[in-house]
């Protein structure tokens, strides 16, 4: 059979930063960010549970931000509304990755704020970790951080979530090289 | 939040013009190694390359057509077009969608090189931000863009508007909706699985979704002339998920027929009435018989919508309780009582195709947030 030369159809994106940005360092007096979504009410009973934990633990505040409609002008208000908030925070808390477009969005928004220099963490449930990943990878930032949670997650009752929401703290400030008043948090 | 509207954003993505390779002679002038992918050398038949491709990760499972120098510069000198001109940024990959990248995946699929415009002008809409393709070509959901064509193009290339025009018809559509795919894939890294979480996926993420308005049976103008004011060649493309078909055997006037289909498109499960989804578009595909007894009553492609657009409602005590819940807190019930498929009447995307026998309408809901775009093909 004829041997010949093919084209490569492909194209690869070159650029990558492979380090998870800064740590979160010691939370006293900083202001944490937390995205939420409109989709995930688990995502919203533990990101109260945390904004509680993050007070506790010496954040000056616990600010939200909810994403929405992406396109459009909707998208616009969107974009230009994580701009804002970003600059209102010291530390950036991200989620929830939990469906396909959903993890895109959030690795998306986590990209955004780990640009501006936050420290950065993204949330996934354990289906879409590896996914968060590969799409934190092709956007160019390997080494964003992850804290993943269990899945399912949303589907599970109030009562059900919050004790995740506790038990998974200590392990996220873990995650974001966060620091309660004089030491860091070991690595859960 | 409450009813959000869909209005475009106003920043539109152009790709920044970037030169890789010398204009001192034209793509089918001279001998200048302009084609800047890698090359792989291969058994070049069909059964050796498919089976290289598949391990590449190029391929979908069929045979594929091995994109030697030969065939990808025949398709760009047909066309006189060079290969460096970046069309489109596709996600999640973000990586250069390069009028050569298009080449090399149409020839693969088997695309007609004639059918180069087209390709370019449908990456050139996937790639507007308004498209969303990035939530598109990441979620759960079973969707892929449809790509509808208006003007001349459709008869030079056979793109089907009339019987089985959704599939089925033999034609070239399939070829580039399968380019499309394979851009999809190989460009924008769209890959099942890994970047893809589609839970089902559907059989248009092999195929694609093309297909033309049978613009002579239409009492409308065409649809892309209509959204976007393009007469002639061009192409729409939608996020669509997949086609429903509805069956109406009884109905005789403009409203019955339309009422018919607008309720038939409001079940509870599709996108546009999501929580989760601030808007949706629909796209309703009326057969030209459908559409004579339509446009004799109603000569306003508006007042089409509208009737559609209100049938396409649901009262909110059908959604269960905590749907209902969630659809209250984002204030998406009406004065009226009612849910709303798409957020106004123009959202509601109608072109005319299909066969004589009539009876049957097609509807493709939207994944939601993406909105429909419109691009001229030159």
């Amino acid at each position: 059979m004829a041997k010949g030369f093919v084209l490569d159809p492909t194209t690869a994106k070159s650029d990558d930063i492979t380090s998870p940005g800064p740590d979160a360092g010691p939370l006293a007096g900083k202001v944490v960010g937390v995205r939420v979504d409109q989709m995930w009410r688990a995502w919203d009973w533990i990101s109260e549970v945390w904004a509680e934990e993050f007070k506790k633990a010496g954040a000056a505040d616990v600010k939200f931000w909810r994403s929405c409609g992406r396109s459009g002008e909707e998208g616009e208000r969107m974009a230009e509304g994580l701009k804002a908030f970003l600059k209102e925070i010291d530390i950036a808390v991200v989620g929830l990755a939990n469906c396909g477009s959903c993890t895109g969005w959030t690795v998306h928004d986590a990209l955004q704020a780990a640009a501006a220099g936050k420290p950065t963490v993204a949330i996934a449930t354990a289906n879409f970790e590896e996914f968060a990943h590969t799409i934190a990878k092709r956007g160019g930032r390997s080494g964003l951080r992850v804290h993943v949670l269990p899945y399912p997650l949303n589907e599970k009752f109030r009562e059900e979530v919050d004790p995740v929401a506790n038990a998974h703290f200590p392990r996220l400030l873990a995650t974001m090289g966060a620091e309660i008043g004089k030491g860091k948090q070991a690595a859960a | 939040m409450s009813i959000v509207t869909i209005a475009p954003s106003h920043a539109k993505l152009k790709a920044p013009p970037k030169q890789l390779v010398s204009r001192d002679c034209g793509p089918d002038g001279c001998e200048i190694d302009w084609l800047a992918s890698a090359r792989h050398e291969v058994e070049l038949d069909v059964v050796s390359f498919t089976q290289f491709a598949m391990d590449q990760g190029w391929g979908d499972g069929l045979p594929l057509v091995p994109p030697t120098d030969a065939r990808v510069r025949g398709m760009l000198a047909v066309n006189n077009r060079f290969p460096d001109e970046v069309i489109a940024y596709l996600p999640p990959m973000r990586a250069e969608c390069t009028v050569e990248k298009i080449v090399i995946n149409a020839v693969m699929a088997g695309a007609p090189p004639e059918s180069l415009p087209l390709l370019i002008a449908a990456v050139e809409a996937f790639g507007e931000p308004d498209f969303e393709l990035y939530g598109m070509n990441a979620t759960t959901a079973s969707v892929s863009p449809a790509v509808f064509v208006n003007g001349p193009i459709r008869n030079k290339l056979n793109i089907p508007y009339k019987h089985g025009c959704f599939g089925g018809a033999a034609s070239p559509a399939a070829a580039i909706g399968r380019a499309l795919r394979l851009i999809m894939r190989n460009v924008a890294g769209q890959v099942v699985g890994v970047t893809s979480q589609s839970t089902f996926g559907s059989p248009a993420r092999v195929s694609g979704m093309v297909v033309a308005e049978w613009e002579e049976r239409s009492p409308w103008a065409p649809l892309a002339e209509r959204r976007a004011g393009v007469k002639g060649d061009a192409v729409t493309t939608f996020g669509g998920m997949g086609t429903m078909n509805i069956l109406d055997t009884t109905s005789q006037t403009a409203t019955e027929f339309l009422e018919m289909i607008g309720r038939s498109a409001a079940y509870v499960g599709t996108n546009g009435f999501s929580p989760a989804v601030p808007f949706c578009e629909v796209f309703v595909a009326i057969n030209p018989i459908c559409a004579e007894i339509v446009g004799k009553e109603m000569k306003n492609i508006d007042d089409v919508q509208e009737v559609l657009w209100k049938n396409a409602s649901l009262p909110a005590d059908w959604f269960t309780p905590k749907h209902l819940e969630q659809l209250e807190d984002q204030q998406r019930i009406r004065a009226d009582g009612r849910v709303y498929l798409t957020p106004e009447p123009k959202d509601v995307v109608v072109m005319v195709c299909g066969g004589t026998g009539g009876l049957h309408a097609a509807v493709v809901h939207s994944f939601g947030t993406s909105i429909t775009q419109t691009v001229a093909i030159v």
